[in-house]
């Protein structure tokens, strides 16, 4: 072990890339040896400015929720990964679906027939013999059709090869406690095209927020949800949790700083004042009572930081 | 029903931070109705297998273009990668753009995703990409790299210890550090744009060696002998100026 290795060798150590015998090794030998170990403290010292002088600022929670609400927006319209798998996207198509109202009434209620596939041949001729409808199953109705997966045409004779999906509707009834029935509130607060039903979902998910997977589709109501009824069902649920859950925490915060309805915000606000010592919500704080376009939020903002002792 | 337990109950929408440095405000464990430890508590070995585990599945679910899944996968790494692109750009529109566009690679990328590397390391050779591209385009046209604008345009000062403008407790040492912070800011630009990543990515994100390689493409010790210029050239530059 001599000084020239040391030397070469010392930014490894002060980054803690050395294996371990050569880093005890390297701290023997700058404990006996004075130029190195003077060296060593120089590489210290290097590493000590950049940090102080130049830190990595984190950034800040309005930045961060700026950034994700725009990549959120972006998203909706990006093309995804071309790997589309025959398995179904059960939310995607019960948007594409042009369901009968009546089905549109069936709440939660949806069940899914994956891999229920029927085909059967349609003759080309308008006119169909009332014995080859007899042979074949009678359509269904439109209610009952999930998507069109394909239409082959054959080309030697006039018929076409259709397969289908079918929606199966079912029902379960049940108590919140029921596993099944918590999958389907869950599933239904996230992904179902009625505001209704996605609210009825939150406001009964909202009696359980102490489950993880509940919280988190709390959370994520609150954050993407286009109905701002749902957004402040979410909301109340979450309210009891922000103290204690900084995911909760973020997320109000997030709302406070970036909901377009100014009841969630005032909201928020109500539910952030019990964690107004949290370095980030003052600095939101800070930032809404100086720059917020709505002077209710202003002067509510202004009010919570009047009440918080100054940490220096 | 317990809200948390180990084995069995799959727990796909975890949020556990991909970066290294646990931003925002302090963790307090969640308060369990048993007293039970919190799940984040744990051995370690034992939670990481299990996001390991959920991060799979939840890749293959993005994969199937389940923008749900993705957003959580986004989630994980999102604090991480502003940090990264705010402090190698000092501009918080830059960062921003950066990452929208990292994320929006990515989520259009994610189906040719092989599972050959983990996705830790996809996702930070994407955002280094781009800070690359930038670093290359980028001319010296800021004269003070310690001032950095916000997204309305206004500049602030980027080594500010005290963000709300009070003047700490001692203002010399206030304006010495700022001017450190300065001739930091210029020695960095000095550097190539590799140089300055591989810089970045070691001191300022923690990433071992061995990763920064993996994430660049190259050798792990490429990666060393480019940290070791680096850090000749700052000391050298830093030792000049005094």
């Amino acid at each position: 072990m001599n000084c020239d290795w040391v030397k070469q060798n010392i930014t490894l150590y002060i980054y803690d890339e050395l294996p371990d015998d050569a880093r005890h090794e390297l701290e023997q030998h700058t404990e006996r040896c004075t130029g190195c170990e003077a060296e060593l403290k120089s590489a210290r010292e290097f590493r000590g400015q950049m940090t102080a002088a130049f830190p990595a600022a984190e950034p800040t929670p309005n930045l961060l929720a700026a950034s994700r609400m725009r990549l959120s927006e972006a998203l909706e319209s990006a093309e995804p990964s071309h790997r589309w798998s025959w398995v179904p996207d059960v939310a995607g198509w019960a948007h594409q679906v042009r369901l009968a109202p009546a089905l549109a009434m069936v709440l939660l209620m949806i069940g899914f027939a994956g891999g229920v596939v029927a085909s059967y041949k349609l003759s080309g001729s308008r006119a169909a013999t009332m014995a080859e409808t007899a042979k074949n199953p009678p359509p269904l109705s439109q209610a009952s059709i999930a998507g069109i997966k394909s239409i082959i045409p054959d080309p030697s004779s006039r018929k076409v090869e259709i397969q289908y999906d079918t929606v199966q509707p079912e029902k379960v009834e049940g108590t919140i406690d029921d596993p099944r029935i918590q999958q389907l509130l869950l599933f239904a607060a996230r992904s179902n095209y009625n505001a209704g039903v996605r609210m009825d979902s939150v406001d009964l998910l909202a009696q359980r927020p102490e489950e993880r997977q509940v919280r988190d589709a709390l959370i994520f109501a609150l954050r993407y949800d286009t109905n701002p009824g749902v957004r402040l069902k979410a909301l109340d649920g979450l309210g009891p949790y922000v103290q204690n859950d900084t995911s909760v925490r973020n997320a109000v915060l997030e709302a406070l700083l970036n909901d377009s309805n100014p009841g969630m915000r005032s909201e928020a606000i109500m539910l952030l004042k019990s964690v107004k010592a949290d370095a980030a919500v003052r600095q939101a704080f800070e930032q809404l009572s100086k720059q917020d376009k709505n002077k209710f939020i202003r002067s509510e903002s202004q009010r919570v930081l009047a009440t918080i002792p100054e940490i220096d | 029903m317990p809200a948390d337990s180990v084995a069995g109950a799959p727990q796909p929408l975890s949020l556990k931070w991909g970066g290294l440095a646990k931003p925002g405000p302090p963790e307090r464990p969640v308060a369990f109705w048993d007293g039970r430890t919190p799940p984040s508590r744990r051995g370690d070995m034992v939670s990481q297998s299990l996001s390991r585990a959920d991060d799979s599945a939840l890749i293959r679910e993005a994969q199937r273009g389940n923008r749900v899944a993705f957003e959580e996968l986004v989630r994980q790494y999102d604090r991480a990668v502003l940090r990264l692109a705010l402090h190698l750009t000092g501009s918080e529109q830059d960062a921003q753009d950066i990452y929208q566009e990292a994320f929006l690679k990515a989520y259009r990328n994610v189906g040719n995703f092989r599972f050959e590397c983990s996705f830790y390391t996809w996702m930070y050779r994407i955002v280094t990409n781009l800070c690359l591209d930038h670093l290359r385009k980028r001319t010296v046209r800021k004269e003070d790299p310690g001032v950095a604008t916000d997204s309305e345009g206004n500049q602030y000062d980027v080594l500010d210890q005290t963000p709300d403008g009070r003047p700490g407790a001692d203002p010399e040492r206030d304006l010495m550090r700022r001017e450190l912070g300065r001739r930091i800011g210029h020695a960095l630009e000095r550097l190539t744009p590799r140089e300055r990543m591989v810089f970045e990515l070691k001191h300022y994100h923690g990433l071992k060696l061995r990763t920064i390689g993996e994430v660049l493409k190259t050798t792990e010790e490429t990666a060393k002998n480019t940290l070791f210029r680096a850090t000749q050239k700052l000391r050298g530059s830093l030792a000049d100026m005094r």
